[in-house]
Formats: C-alpha cells, structure tokens, sequence
C-alpha cells in the first residue's frame, strides 16, 4: 500500500514536476490576493488568453516561450486599455473581445504550424513533460516576482485598496498599475506551463478568495494563500500521477475544494457563521 | 480562377460548416446584444467553462449532452449569484473561482471516465465534421432561443438597460433574470459542436461590441451585430478552406478584423472619425 502510494516519487520527472508546480502555486497564490482585491480577476483570465499567440511564434521561431507570451500579454494588456479610454464601450466587454482574438489568432498559428507547437500543451500545461530549459525560465520569472512583490507590497496593497489615497499620498499610480500588470503577465506565462491556459486564473484568483474569507489582515491573508497555493499544488501534481496526468485540473480541483469548505465553515466570513450569527440575533 | 474561388462551395461539408456557422453566428450576435449592454461578457465566459463537467456526466449516464451541458452551465451561473449573494468576495472573483473550479473538474473527470468524446471537439468546435443530426439540433436549439429573444426584445432590453425602471413599472426582472441566463446558456449548447466553448465567449461579445460602435439604437445595433456575425462565419470558414487553419479561430478573427473596422471608422464613434471626445467616455 505505502509503496504504491510512493511510485509516484520514484520518477525524476515526477519530483520535478511536483516541486515546480508548487514554486508556481506560491507565487500565483501570492498575486492572488493582491488580484482579489483589486478585482482583477477578469484581467488575469484574459492575460492568460492572451499570451497564447505569444507562446506559439516563440515555438515557432525557437526562442524562449516566455520572452512571446511576456510581449503578447502586454500587447493585449496596452490594447485593452487603449479601447478602453477611447470608447464607450463597458471594461469588461473590451477584455472580452481582445482576449478572444489574441486566444484565436494563437489557435490559427497552432494550426497553420502543428509540428512545432502542441496545441494540448498550452491549453492543459505539461509539467510532467517540461523541459529542463523551461524549468530554469519559470524559475526565474518567480524569483523576480517574489522579489518585486516583497519590496512593493504595501505600495501595491495600497494601490489595489484605495488608488485614491494611494495617489494623495504621493505614490505613482501609473507605475503601480503598469507593475502589477506586468507581474500578473509573468506569473500567468510560468503558471501556462502548470496547468494551461484555461485553468491559470483559478491560481490567480481562488487561493486568494479562499484566505479572503478566513482572515481580515492581509498579512495573514498573504500567508495563508502561499500555503494554500503551495500545497494544493504538490498534493495535486502528486495525485495527477494516479490521474493521467490532468495536473492543472488536480490542482485547480483541489484549490477549488478548499473554497468551497471555507466558504461554509470559515469562522466569521463562512455561511454557518453567518447563519449562526443572523440566529443569534432574531 | 473563378472556379478556384468557388470551389469551397462545392463540398457538402463545407456547405454545411457555413449553414452551421452562420445559425451559431446569428443566435450568439443576437444574444451579445443584450449581453454587451448588461455587462455581462465574464459571464458568457463562465457558463462556456462550466458546461465541460455536465457534459461528461451526461455521457457517462447515457442522457443527452447538450442536456448535461445546459445544467451544469446554468449550475455556474446559479451558484456564483448565491455565493456572492452570501460572502464577501466580489463578483468577478466569485465567478472565476466557481466556473474554474466545474472546469478543472470536468477535467478531471475526463481522464477518469472512458468515452469517445474527443476534448478537442468540445473546446475548439468541429465544425467540418458536423452531422445533420448535430446540425438539426443547433437548428432547434437555435431557433427556439431565437424566437424567445425576439419576442420579449423589448422586456429584455429594458431589463438590461435599467432594471430598477424595469421591476417599477411591474415587469417580473427576476423572471428575466433566469431567464436570460438559460437562453445563453441555451445559446453556448448550441454553438458548442461549432466552435468550441473557448471561442464561443467571442461569438458572444464582439458582434454586440461591434453594433454598439455603429449604432445608437437598439434595433440597428441589433441588425449590424447579426449581419456582421453571420458574414464573419461564412467568411471564416471559406478563408479556412484557403489556408488550411483552424476554422473557429477563423470565424473569430473575422469578427475581430470587423470590431477594428468599426473602432476605427464608425460614423460617430470611430477613433479616426469622430472629431470630439464623447461625452459617455469623459465620465468612465
């Protein structure tokens, strides 16, 4: 029985891919509650969309996937918010429509050069196929973006709460947005690789939503995401093992459980609570 | 040269690629009308995600797909109003946790459910290899969902416009509510076997983007959205026959290559003719 459950961790590509995914789950999980606040979740979905084409021509050319998928995704980010300023168009319509294309024209160079790039894998990630290349790229983007965050977090907490006495108070809050989109392109190229594209805003999104509900201090809040994200991310590479392979949809599925036990039973922000506290009060 | 030009035509599947298309083509821009106005893009995206679990659990039980796929679409949209209803997490957060967390599980339960279905075929459409059992459905499906749309226009429109004025002068916005919600989730079931549920959330924002650019009112965006859409189906899927690509994507840039059209040379709002800055863009 334990030897069974310890084949997994007999295969070198295995290990690898668990440890990778969960650098990658702590660094989204990190972004997340900084995205949940500022209610960016639609822009990380459409980041993710949007860095395909990206990834393709990189593929394609033979350069290094994050170098396409980083420049696509601030051309969709830029496009978004070019249309944006100078139409009466509603926010969430223009994302839509820019991130679709962006999504359509990857699919096309993908089908027009099927040899070159593998449409499964950036659509369902391929940790368990990564190349060492790859590894040191993801490995790299994270340590920026832990980095960046740890210096500027309470510049950017700032910015996501209240842009306006983030501005009275002097700080740049074109920098800052610029910034954290940048940091949400990055993260959302290392996290293609884990679970694709379809599934890289619930990293973005969920372990942040999830440590929203059980905390009202957002250093807490940082935290307790991080250890979500970490570990339903080696727990689901772990068990993808046993599942063909679906990591992304392990983890997400993993991740999304967590929610789901949170929002009933979260101490003060959970559904029981709250009914508990609506009874104490009739 | 000519005969080049119209050999596409020829085939039967490519006829009915373009029929199929252009069905899908006209329910979706119909629909992105009233989607686009209630801001409700993020939502076509969710209930397109969501759709992949009922799917497979209507294969393994042996009902109908499409079935599987309308519930488990309106379950997304259904859950993320009472969890948002009752946390405290926004909306958008809300639906990008409930419409990930039904996809990573269809997911899952695919590699766990042995089936014929193709993962591919539900993502990205087939549209060159649908069957006049498929394309009936879409037919029924798309025109029920058609007919319902046209006859409550202006209830509909009214909801999305301004529903506290809707619920005063006594239309039931409840009602409408669910009601939109099964008709677009309806709609993605029906453009499921054409293009795929990643592509369809284009199909369901850019026509209405598109109208919304050429007209200032509802019936011609209405008329521009459709015409629009339906040209970029048929036409997506001849320039497919050409360059040998995917032909939803196709169908999609199309409509992408229409909304730059219209961003730039729109009569009134065009980027490159209007002379003044709207007044509708200096207060967002």
């Amino acid at each position: 029985m334990i030897d069974a459950l310890l084949v997994p961790l007999h295969y070198e590509y295995m290990v690898k891919a668990i440890l990778v995914s969960g650098l990658i789950g702590g660094v989204c999980a990190f972004l997340s509650c900084f995205v949940t606040l500022k209610g960016w979740s639609l822009m990380g979905d459409a980041l993710s969309h949007s860095v395909v084409p990206g990834v393709a021509v990189a593929y394609i050319v033979g350069l290094p996937f994050a170098a396409g998928a980083f420049a696509t995704g601030l051309v969709a980010a830029l496009g978004m918010g070019l249309i944006k300023t100078k139409t009466a168009l509603r926010e969430d319509a223009v994302i839509g429509v820019v991130f679709t294309s962006f999504f359509a024209l990857g699919l096309l160079l993908i089908s027009l050069f099927p040899s070159s790039v593998d449409l499964r894998t950036i659509i369902f990630g391929n940790i368990l196929g990564i190349a060492d290349p790859d590894i040191w790229q993801i490995v790299i983007i994270s340590a920026v973006t832990l980095g960046v965050l740890g210096l500027k977090w309470r510049d950017l907490l700032l910015f996501c709460f209240d842009p306006n006495q983030a501005r009275a108070l002097g700080l740049n809050v074109r920098l800052l947005h610029f910034l954290l989109l940048t940091l949400l392109s990055a993260t959302a190229v290392a996290a293609l690789q884990t679970v694709g594209a379809c599934l890289v805003v619930a990293m973005l999104v969920t372990p942040g939503a999830t440590a929203y509900l059980l905390t009202d201090r957002f250093s807490t809040m940082l935290k307790l995401a991080a250890s979500m994200g970490v570990g339903t991310s080696l727990i689901g590479a772990y068990v993808s093992y046993f599942f063909d392979g679906s990591t992304g949809g392990c983890i997400v599925t993993l991740q999304s459980l967590l929610f789901v036990l949170a929002l009933v039973f979260a101490p003060k922000h959970g559904l029981l609570a709250a009914r508990a506290l609506r009874r104490s009060l009739s | 040269m000519i005969e080049k030009l119209l050999e596409p035509f020829q085939f039967p599947f490519m006829q009915d690629a373009m029929l199929a298309g252009a069905v899908v083509a006209a329910v979706c821009a119909v629909l992105s009308c009233y989607l686009v106005l209630k801001g409700w893009s993020l939502m076509g995206d969710a209930i397109s995600h969501a759709v992949l679990p009922g799917i497979v659990i209507a294969y393994a039980l042996g009902a109908p797909l499409a079935l599987g796929a309308f519930f488990s679409g309106l379950f997304c949209a259904v859950s993320t109003g009472f969890i948002k209803a009752n946390s405290r997490i926004k909306e958008d957060t809300v639906m990008g946790v409930v419409f990930t967390g039904l996809f990573a599980f269809g997911l899952v339960l695919f590699t766990k459910v042995k089936s014929d279905l193709h993962l591919d075929h539900i993502l990205f459409g087939n549209i060159l290899g649908i069957e006049p059992r498929d394309l009936k459905e879409m037919l029924w499906i798309g025109g029920g969902t058609l007919a319902i749309v046209l006859a409550l226009r202006k209830d509909l429109l009214l909801f999305c416009f301004d529903p506290s004025h809707a619920r005063t002068i006594g239309l039931r916005t409840n009602f409408l509510y669910y009601l939109l919600l099964s008709l677009l989730a309806a709609t993605i079931v029906a453009s499921l076997k054409a293009v795929g549920i990643i592509l369809v959330i284009a199909m369901l924002v850019t026509p209405g983007c598109v109208g919304f650019l050429f007209a200032d009112r509802f019936g011609p965006m209405l008329a521009i959205a459709s015409v629009g859409a339906v040209f970029s189906a048929v036409a997506g899927v001849y320039v497919s026959f050409f360059i040998n690509g995917s032909t939803a994507a196709c169908i999609v840039l199309v409509q992408t290559l229409l909304f730059i059209v219209a961003l730039l040379f729109a009569p009134k709002r065009g980027l490159l003719t209007r002379r003044t800055v709207p007044l509708a863009t200096q207060g967002s």
